[in-house]
């Protein structure tokens, strides 16, 4: 009540200076509007305010220290709870304020609003939701999904397990468990070119949402003996999944989990079991990282982060530094190539410049093209030690020309009349 | 005095069964088809086409669910999976070349032929029975969508609506989208009007109040029941080809999924069975609120500079809009219709009925 009554005379206070004219403001140029349009309270719970503390973070640190070539950075969250409808009219009230940069981190809102970011020429960033195709950026000129896609990730999951065993798959046996919804099938295409090309068997093992259910599967895989089984699952998918390795003698160090598996899913698998399990990532887990490092010595240590520290010590957090320092590595190019005001058309060129950017180490290094809004679709696979993710390859992009043959042959179906 | 009485009188059966039999609820009626007709020209845009837009075509879908189970009385938990049949077909009708005119009608058949046929099966069972296999044709119609990219479209399931094109006009501006949902609003609206002045309403209510007492009077219960599937299936299939054409423009799983269903009949429910004025306030209730108090929530607290974490303040509206659905139903059981009922029974005889006292 005390600081209530505080902020009123403070803002009693300004207003009457402001009428007077008097006051200087510290940062007079005019901010850059980031609109972060999440799903703070339904079903993307497990990564959004990870993701949201993060942008609040590299926010509140970038404004700090001079801002965006001199412009402050503004992130405006709301909440759609996943639903399209909603989706739909916080997009429409941003747009109206001014804002043309989004990114509203659910598949399903995501579908819903990318016709109107097409047709009104606004920035969509949708690293990892959303459709696969929309990296082919002659297509979705104004959406940006930096980060790989699924198809990516799955080659290179193939491209990492052929490392493993000698350089050669002939004969090997590989299984793919997946949740049985738009999610997990769209890696099967590039699977089975790959299975064709390379000559291993694909074994598919379907499991039913939410994925508390996968007994029937783990049985057939210890029938099958499969050589690794990537893993297309989420959050408590993963820790069933676990259960059912320990259940049916399958080795978890054989098992290798899309980029969704997070400390959280650790935990609830138990830290030493968990030991030996595989991720594919584009991004750099745990606190090690130079800019984690910073942000925590910089807020965390006094307190004055954006949230709670437990959400730091998880990689979604390092995932939303990757996406937003991305972005904003955009709009400083933006400025600094076309200068003031920022415009989605400058805001484009700038993201198609970006070469080369590991946001310090952060992440696996991208270069945007027109052609190629993914950034190139690097993942490295990290191992879980018991304590923090040890990486167990470089970063690299593999089967670039089959992946790109599924991307054009999707994207070629879009089409906005 | 509001809804004057004095001088209104029913001298013949005509007369008796007009739709509106108080003069001041057809003067209100066309009072807010003016405003209706009006409002792209005295509505900020943002309104028009986030809010208006959808409300009107839920409000039509509400409607058609509304005469499945607040008149015929048969509860009905798929509805959604209907007004998905409805959007795929007429998308690719559309698609293939088929006029948007006829698309959409096709869209309507398509659901309606599918949604009777379900109902043929589920018909044998009743009530509570009859709810689960409804929901059962939700599911089933969830997993032929996320296993069948030919129906829905390729790249996470999602199929591009082409432009809608009616009586060779291209509708591609915020008016012409709101128009398209409030001419279809507006027809499904008369239609539930006359409904209840028809043989066939009458029947229905036959049905919902007692089945096997309504076959004893001669009305063949099982044919009203796949009769009252079939037009709501109708009015669902275009309201959901309406919404994919003019809101979304490009139809997914996730809008047709077992929650919207769920929501569909919370609008229902809460609005007032067999209301029609009510599906208009559920719709508002059920769909806009929570947008509505998350912006008020989410300004409030910018206004007063509260450092409230974002997940907290995702969930104040949350548990607002809860409490408000609670505060309806306890205030009034039959739903908001009811309360406006209440309101319009009340002004009815005011102040004479003051003097009483």
């Amino acid at each position: 009540m005390v600081n209530l009554i505080k902020h009123f005379k403070v803002v009693v206070l300004a207003t009457a200076l402001a009428a007077g004219g008097t006051v200087a403001s510290a940062q007079d140029k005019e901010p850059i509007r980031f609109g972060l349009c999440f799903d703070l309270s339904k079903s993307y719970t497990f990564i959004s305010p990870q993701v949201a503390q993060a942008a609040q973070d590299l926010a509140m640190y970038t404004n700090e220290n001079g801002g965006i070539k001199g412009h402050p950075v503004e992130l405006i969250v709301r909440d759609h709870s996943n639903e399209p409808q909603r989706g739909v009219e916080c997009y429409e009230q941003l747009k109206r304020e001014g804002v043309f940069i989004f990114n509203f981190l659910s598949t399903p809102v995501t579908n819903a609003v990318l016709p109107r970011a097409m047709k009104d020429g606004n920035i969509l960033m949708q690293s990892f939701v959303g459709r696969g195709d929309a990296v082919d950026g002659t297509v979705f000129e104004w959406v940006f999904p930096v980060g790989p896609t699924y198809w990516q990730q799955a080659a290179n999951d193939v491209a990492f397990i052929k490392n493993q065993m000698g350089g050669d798959l002939n004969g090997a046996k590989i299984g793919f468990i997946y949740l049985d919804y738009p999610f997990g099938q769209e890696p099967i295409e590039i699977l089975k070119t790959l299975s064709e090309k390379e000559g291993f068997d694909l074994e598919l093992y379907p499991v039913p949402l939410p994925g508390s259910d996968q007994s029937g599967s783990w049985s057939k895989i210890r029938r099958d003996k499969p050589d690794y089984v990537i893993s297309w699952l989420l959050a408590g998918g993963h820790v069933v999944a676990s259960k059912e390795m320990r259940r049916n003698g399958f080795p978890i160090d054989r098992y290798l989990s899309v980029n969704w598996l997070n400390e959280v899913d650790i935990a609830n698998i138990g830290e030493e079991t968990a030991k030996g399990i595989l991720r594919g990532t584009n991004v750099a887990g745990g606190q090690e990282v130079p800019m984690v490092k910073t942000l925590l010595d910089t807020y965390y240590a006094k307190g004055e982060g954006s949230g709670p520290e437990s959400l730091v010590r998880d990689v979604y957090y390092n995932t939303g530094l990757a996406i937003y320092s991305v972005g904003f590595e955009a709009a400083r190019i933006a400025i600094e190539e076309n200068g003031w005001p920022l415009t989605p058309e400058s805001m484009k060129a700038g993201y198609e410049s970006i070469k080369n950017f590991d946001a310090n180490g952060l992440m696996a290094p991208v270069t945007v093209t027109p052609k190629d809004h993914g950034g190139g679709g690097k993942t490295r696979v990290e191992q879980w030690n018991g304590t923090t993710w040890v990486p167990l390859t470089d970063w690299s992009a593999d089967y670039l020309d089959v992946v790109w043959e599924v991307i054009e042959e999707s994207s070629k179906t879009f089409s906005v009349e | 005095m509001f809804y004057r009485l004095s001088g209104v009188r029913h001298a013949d059966y005509v007369s008796d069964s007009r739709i509106y039999k108080v003069p001041t609820d057809r003067n209100l009626a066309v009072f807010f088809l003016i405003i209706g007709l009006a409002a792209p020209f005295i509505i900020p845009s943002l309104y028009l086409n986030s809010y208006m837009l959808p409300w009107l075509i839920w409000t039509a879908a509400a409607l058609g669910l509304n005469l499945v189970t607040g008149w015929a009385g048969q509860l009905h938990l798929g509805y959604a999976a209907v007004m998905a049949v409805g959007a795929y077909s007429a998308i690719h009708a559309a698609r293939f070349g088929v006029p948007w005119e006829f698309a959409l009608i096709i869209g309507g058949l398509a659901s309606s032929v599918i949604g009777s046929l379900f109902a043929f099966a589920a018909l044998r069972v009743k009530g509570l029975y009859l709810a689960i296999t409804t929901l059962a044709m939700q599911f089933v119609m969830d997993w032929v969508l996320s296993h069948s990219p030919t129906i829905s479209g390729g790249s996470h399931a999602s199929l591009q609506s082409p432009t809608l094109t009616l009586l060779g006009q291209e509708i591609t501006s915020d008016r012409a989208y709101y128009y398209v949902a409030f001419g279809w609003c507006v027809l499904v609206t008369i239609f539930m009007l006359n409904l209840k002045r028809t043989g066939l309403g009458r029947a229905l209510v036959a049905v919902r109040e007692k089945d096997y007492a309504a076959a004893i009077l001669g009305v063949n219960s099982f044919y009203y029941k796949i009769l009252a599937f079939a037009t709501s299936s109708f009015i669902a299939g275009i309201s959901g080809a309406i919404l994919v054409a003019t809101f979304f423009f490009l139809a997914a799983p996730e809008q047709f999924s077992v929650n919207v269903s769920i929501q569909v009949l919370a609008m229902v429910i809460v609005g007032g069975l067999s209301s029609i004025i009510g599906s208009y306030f559920g719709v508002a209730l059920i769909l806009l609120v929570p947008g509505v108090v998350n912006t008020v929530v989410a300004s409030v607290s910018q206004w007063l500079g509260m450092q409230v974490n974002v997940e907290t303040l995702a969930h104040i509206p949350n548990a607002v809009y809860g409490a408000l659905i609670v505060v309806v139903l306890l205030i009034e059981p039959l739903g908001l219709g009811k309360l406006y009922g209440n309101v319009r029974d009340y002004l009815m005889v005011w102040p004479f009925d003051q003097l009483r006292k």
